[in-house]
């Protein structure tokens, strides 16, 4: 028997606190009868709901058609034998095909209802990662880079290694990396199909060569385990609802003996002088404006827990200042502008803040503004850079 | 979707071949997993260098893996199963050729000449909600309906059969 034989390809559960039927992996059976046990444990599921089944493929990443028509079988059956009870398909965006498959069964009952579930999951990236915010990204990794240049060899980064950088968002990140150190391999995920499509269009205009783009959810990747020396995450476990789900895909995906790096914020640490009273006062309320959006950009310093409930080892943490004396000032301020611009635009009218709120709030961003640009002025933006080496 | 002619003396565009895979049938049909190994590694093979590799490896393999489950039920004993894929822009080939009965053949040959049209559409939702298991048809529609793909048949040696399907994964959006 290979080894093959002995790895679960597949795995059926049923939640009975959401009721919700969840099957993931690769199902491809020769016959029914290698699905006794998932079967009956949706038939289960079936017999003691009332309401509403959620039956969750969003893991799923092969099936073949004999499986999909033995589930789709009893979920119609069921839809004809119970025509109160209604199901909800979850499909997931990334994995191709379960949508346009899974998708055909509203059509043949109505009772049934396929939803994509990636949408729905980041509550609050879309202020973020859709739409103008390109310019203001290429700008923050520019100020970045003059630090991390120097940082990510103390984390494992060097020549000839493969790396995977999750949540690439436009690809600036990787493309930097890809000229400084050489790395043999990038993998360079995300889910935003914007930024990705801007990321491959610099890729072929600067005949960039060495760097996949792939889109997925950073929380259940297609990636394959155990493959990658280095896996960075950077600026995002912070715009996550739960981080500790991305860091569990980041540890699979690394191999034993590589490491994850993560870079993160504290934002209510952002500092300014002179006007250095109202500047505190926005940025505490920037925390508390992403907490109410379920992200946490005061995760910085929190990243040692994070890595170390996550199960790395050698665990390394510093920090870095980013301020408007690294190059040019105006930078600084463009940056400052961008974040007043979606933070007390959108953000804070989606919230429902009233006018004299915003009005003080955007105050605080002008003032780091105008210490950055002040010829006296100093203002800076901290990171947290941290990693953890996945044992052997 | 679906077109069932293919002019072979009409010169269309060029295939690259990309990569090619021959068993003994005897030795693909001694065990079910073959078509899971095959599907996957083939996909992965030929997905490096598309736009989003994880993405078109893991559509590819979909699609693949159904057609090798085909070639698997095969009533044939003898001769050989040759997988070939090749790429022209955003569409690839498969050509998959296997030995089969000549029951089987004609089966084939009606089921790929019923892939165009609407009425494909319907027949493929009337499968799907149907009592009977998948047939090979119901394979051949969804190919057709769900992957844009373009199928026919071509001659091959001996007592067997060449399925061609022609799958545009790279531009299908979910």
């Amino acid at each position: 028997m290979s080894p093959y034989d002995l790895l679960p390809r597949f795995k059926a559960q049923y939640d009975a606190n959401n009721q919700e039927f969840s099957i993931s992996g690769v199902v491809r059976p020769q016959a029914i009868d290698e699905l006794g046990p998932s079967i009956a444990l949706l038939r289960d599921a079936i017999g003691r709901v009332r309401g509403v089944l959620y039956v969750n493929v969003r893991r799923l990443t092969q099936m073949n058609n004999a499986a999909f028509h033995t589930f789709s079988r009893i979920i119609i059956d069921a839809c004809r034998a119970r025509p109160e009870l209604k199901f909800v398909v979850i499909t997931s965006s990334v994995v191709g095909w379960t949508s346009r498959k899974f998708g055909r069964l509203s059509g043949i009952e109505p009772n049934i209802t396929v939803e994509e579930y990636d949408t729905e999951f980041y509550p609050g990236q879309g202020f973020l990662e859709e739409g103008g915010f390109v310019p203001i990204l290429r700008t923050q990794t520019k100020m970045t880079w003059r630090h991390e240049r120097a940082i990510l060899p103390r984390h494992g980064m060097r020549p000839g290694i493969v790396m995977a950088d999750i949540c690439c968002g436009i690809g600036d990140f990787a493309v930097l990396v890809q000229k400084e150190f050489q790395p043999s391999r990038i993998v360079a995920l995300d889910h935003s199909m914007t930024s990705l499509d801007y990321a491959r269009r610099v890729m072929r205009e600067f005949d960039i060569r060495g760097i996949e783009y792939t889109y997925g959810d950073a929380s259940e990747m297609l990636l394959d385990e155990t493959q990658f020396d280095l896996v960075t995450c950077r600026h995002s476990l912070q715009i996550f609802n739960r981080p500790e789900l991305i860091l569990r895909e980041l540890y699979r995906i690394c191999k034993p003996g590589g490491r994850v790096y993560i870079t993160n914020e504290k934002n209510s640490h952002c500092l300014g002088e002179p006007r250095a009273e109202s500047i505190r006062w926005t940025y505490d309320e920037v925390a508390k404006l992403f907490k109410h959006f379920e992200m946490d950009v005061e995760l910085g310093p929190k990243s040692r827990r994070y890595l170390v409930e996550a199960g790395f080892e050698d665990i390394r943490v510093e920090t870095f200042m980013v301020t408007n004396l690294d190059g040019d000032p105006q930078d600084f301020a463009d940056v400052i502008a961008a974040w007043a611009d979606v933070y007390a635009g959108e953000m804070a009218t989606r919230r429902g803040d009233g006018p004299e709120f915003v009005a003080r709030f955007r105050q605080g961003f002008e003032d780091h503004i105008f210490a950055a640009l002040h010829p006296k002025g100093y203002a800076g933006w901290p990171i947290w850079v941290a990693s953890g080496r996945r044992p052997q | 979707m679906g077109a069932v002619h293919h002019d072979l003396a009409g010169g269309g565009p060029t295939f690259e071949p990309m990569i090619q895979i021959d068993m003994e049938i005897k030795a693909f049909v001694s065990a079910w997993r073959h078509c899971d190994y095959v599907s996957t590694y083939m996909a992965r093979m030929i997905s490096q260098n598309r736009s989003d590799s994880v993405r078109h490896s893991n559509l590819f393999s979909s699609a693949f893996n159904e057609l090798l489950e085909v070639a698997f039920r095969t009533r044939h004993a003898d001769g050989e199963l040759a997988c070939r894929v090749s790429r022209h822009g955003a569409t690839d080939r498969i050509e998959l050729t296997f030995p089969c009965v000549p029951e089987e053949r004609q089966f084939y040959e009606e089921a790929v000449s019923q892939l165009a049209g609407i009425e494909a559409r319907e027949r493929y939702l009337n499968s799907v909600s149907g009592d009977l298991a998948p047939s090979r048809e119901l394979v051949l529609l969804e190919l057709a309906v769900d992957y844009n793909a373009t199928l026919w048949i071509e001659d091959a040696d001996g007592d067997a059969i060449k399925l061609v399907v022609d799958l545009p994964l790279e531009g299908l959006q979910n």
